[in-house]
């Protein structure tokens, strides 16, 4: 039996909602076909043609007009490529073309995160025990304290430092994510599992660094310093884009935890609930919402991963409609809106505050 | 010093592995560019244009074919997977190949219309000269040996189309002075309207008359029995024989090689779907280890649908037990195919999810 507060919603609240969020899904799946991977297949090009041409702006161009634009480029495509093409691929959201170029299991992204250990941590323990704690290792990536649920360390005085080094360095905070290098300063990982569970980590970094700081450096050779920097300069862009906007996913103002008693045996319903509850989305056009993956739809994307990002805009309307009908809050706004809140939680939850259950936190 | 062809090739191939020069080899994006220049030109996919098309009958048409160099050949008998688009859609049917393995890059392939068949009428319908198909290499053991005695070659509907590519094969080898004996042909169709390459089987015939072919006509003369048609050729039992056509067909023809304990050897090719179902099979549980997931399948049913209906999305191809598209790895438990009927062992193994069914509760690397 569901564990979940019955004052939250009511088992026949939560099965009506299950009913309903899954009529949305069967229409979308239903109507699936040519468009969806004439979508995908515009986007493959798009990032592939931005990468090209950055590339060879920055090689071979000599003034800092060439610099800019191509840098500029670079970033464009490995954003397209890493959020709106890589991230959504190795959902499965594509895998019903049966094409192997657009196969889940064989995707690999331009970052270094490794694809495989992004699939155990990202497909499976983010997205089924979302905003769980203590379960969903993503709320605050194990190094941020992002509600008052959560219980303070004077390791999380120092936070918004950690906050500006991930967002830096972001893929790399991704890609050694799924380690759990915490298991190890607890004591509970010996050093030897740490070494063999960095393996992918590592090659995924030496595959990267190759690419971005040997290969193209040494193919435009007496452009080296400025194709190093060039790439590095792409890298942190796509860095500090991914990070605000993944950022803005589960952590603004409104968006709730759970603890795990919550999740117990919960049905389908529930799982749909808590996603909405976790969930947040950011405003904005067509072109953003592309750039973004379509995380800036994070609450569609949380209810349906497997169903192709760019149909979440159509069925945002109709999911609204339902989570007015069953009085959940649908959590949108701006990105400074949503972004602004979560710099707050940054600092605020800095320092120590009162711990409360996350059941009934308002985070 | 100069590089031998195969050298080189290797030094490509190992090139397009590298992992220090990617993304300069990502085959994907190369073979998008290339199919920018010709449509044809890919680095890993055998692509091939439709250059021709031509009705046999009313439900039946044949489609000709130009390969790129990928294209291995194929050996008289054998088939080919043929991979196309349908709205979104990457699908993979097996057809036979009817024409002379002796003419390099151009193939064959004779498409009946199946009932409710997406990719079989897809074909018939929206298929034109001009587009580009993806294939598989040929594949198959529905060859002649190098040495061969009489032959007698049984076929009925459709089946007629692996005897075309065979008929070419005996006829190059009789006039290159490797085979002296005759070939019998005998053909099971509706009518003669109902009659695939009934033109190139009479070209044959007309400068061979080593062959002889007889038509049964089931429209005039009824559904043959086993004993029936192979009365028509006295010696059946001593030719080595090959045999395609509908399952029932087939297995009327086996059960009488088997009774008769003919003396020639019987080599099968099948085709058409695989049974959807084994009859007393029983329902299980599959642990899938890398998704984490639990499905159940119903009776007796293939592994393949079982998953999809639970949300996972396997590889598939030809979903018939050829392509091997769908090969899973599995951990513990015993399947049965449903084609042969063999038995799998109970450990670690390789599976075809479209034409196994579980024996027991699984655990699938899927």
């Amino acid at each position: 039996m569901s564990t979940l507060n019955r004052k939250r919603l009511s088992r026949s609240d939560a099965a009506a909602l299950q009913a309903d969020l899954d009529a949305v899904r069967d229409d979308v799946f239903a109507s699936l076909g040519e468009k969806d991977v004439a979508h995908i297949r515009r986007m493959i090009r798009r990032a592939r043609g931005s990468a090209i041409a950055g590339r060879a702006m920055i090689g071979l161009g000599f003034d800092p007009l060439t610099f800019v634009a191509g840098v500029a480029a670079l970033a464009h495509a490995k954003i397209v490529e890493n959020m709106e093409i890589g991230h959504n691929v190795m959902h499965g959201q594509y895998d019903w073309t049966n094409d192997p170029a657009l196969n889940s299991q064989r995707y690999e992204w331009d970052n270094v995160c490794d694809a495989g250990m992004w699939r155990h941590f990202h497909n499976y323990e983010h997205h089924t025990y979302t905003n769980i704690l203590g379960k969903d290792r993503d709320f605050g990536y194990t190094i941020l304290r992002m509600s008052d649920a959560q219980k303070w360390h004077p390791f999380f005085a120092l936070q918004p430092v950690w906050n500006a080094i991930l967002a830096l360095a972001f893929e790399f905070g991704v890609g050694g994510h799924d380690i759990g290098a915490e298991r190890l300063l607890d004591g509970r990982m010996s050093w030897q599992e740490f070494k063999a569970r960095s393996k992918p980590f590592h090659k995924k970094i030496r595959k990267q660094l190759i690419k971005d700081y040997v290969l193209f450096p040494l193919l435009t050779f007496w452009n080296a310093p400025r194709v190093l920097l060039a790439n590095l300069l792409a890298n942190l862009i796509r860095n500090l884009w991914s990070y605000a906007i993944i950022f803005c996913g589960h952590f603004p103002e409104g968006t709730q935890v759970f603890s795990e008693a919550d999740s117990e045996h919960e049905t389908r319903g529930d799982w749909y609930y808590r996603q909405l509850c976790g969930s947040a989305n950011i405003e904005g056009g067509r072109a953003f919402h592309i750039l973004s993956g379509h995380l800036s739809h994070q609450i569609e994307h949380h209810l349906f991963p497997d169903m192709p990002a760019h149909r979440y805009a159509e069925i945002a309307p109709r999911v609204e409609a339902i989570c007015a009908k069953y009085g959940i809050a649908y959590n949108t706004a701006s990105f400074w809106r949503q972004y602004g809140t979560v710099l707050g939680k940054v600092f605020r939850h800095a320092l120590p505050s009162r711990r409360t259950a996350p059941v009934l936190a308002e985070t | 010093m100069p590089i031998s062809p195969s050298r080189f090739r290797d030094h490509a191939a190992r090139l397009l592995r590298a992992s220090w020069l990617h993304p300069l080899n990502d085959t994907d994006a190369l073979n998008d560019l290339l199919a920018l220049a010709n449509p044809r030109w890919s680095l890993t996919e055998i692509r091939a244009e439709v250059i021709g098309r031509e009705p046999q009958t009313a439900d039946a048409v044949s489609l000709w074919l130009r390969a790129n160099r990928l294209w291995k050949g194929f050996r008289a008998g054998q088939h080919v997977p043929i991979s196309v688009e349908i709205d979104g859609v990457r699908e993979t049917r097996v057809y036979s190949l009817s024409c002379d393995p002796a003419v390099p890059g151009l193939l064959t392939l004779t498409v009946k219309r199946q009932k409710d068949g997406r990719v079989s009428n897809w074909l018939h319908d929206h298929l034109r000269v001009g587009d580009i198909v993806t294939l598989g290499d040929a594949g198959g053991d529905f060859v002649l040996p190098d040495d061969c005695g009489p032959v007698l070659l049984l076929s009925a509907g459709s089946g007629i189309t692996p005897m075309l590519a065979l008929l070419h094969e005996l006829r190059a080898r009789h006039r290159a002075g490797r085979f002296a004996h005759d070939v019998r042909l005998v053909h099971v169709c509706r009518d003669a309207g109902d009659q695939i390459f009934a033109s190139e089987l009479r070209e044959l015939a007309r400068d061979w008359p080593a062959l002889r072919i007889t038509h049964w006509h089931s429209a005039d003369q009824g559904r043959p029995t086993p004993d029936a048609l192979l009365a028509t050729v006295a010696d059946h039992s001593e030719r080595d024989t090959w045999l395609c056509g509908p399952a029932a067909f087939m297995a009327g023809i086996e059960t009488h090689w088997r009774e008769k304990s003919c003396a020639g050897t019987l080599h099968l090719e099948r085709f058409g779907a695989a049974p959807q179902r084994l009859e007393g099979g029983e329902a299980a549980e599959v642990r899938c280890a890398r998704s984490e997931r639990v499905f159940n399948t119903e009776a007796g049913e293939a592994l393949l649908p079982a998953a999809e209906r639970a949300g996972l999305n396997p590889a598939y191809g030809c979903r018939i037990g050829v392509c091997r598209t769908c090969l899973c790895h599995k951990r513990s438990g015993t399947v049965e195919n449903l084609v042969t009927g063999e038995r799998s062992g109970n450990g670690d193994e390789w599976i075809r999810l479209c034409v196994s069914t579980p024996r027991s509760d699984l655990e699938l690397d899927l």
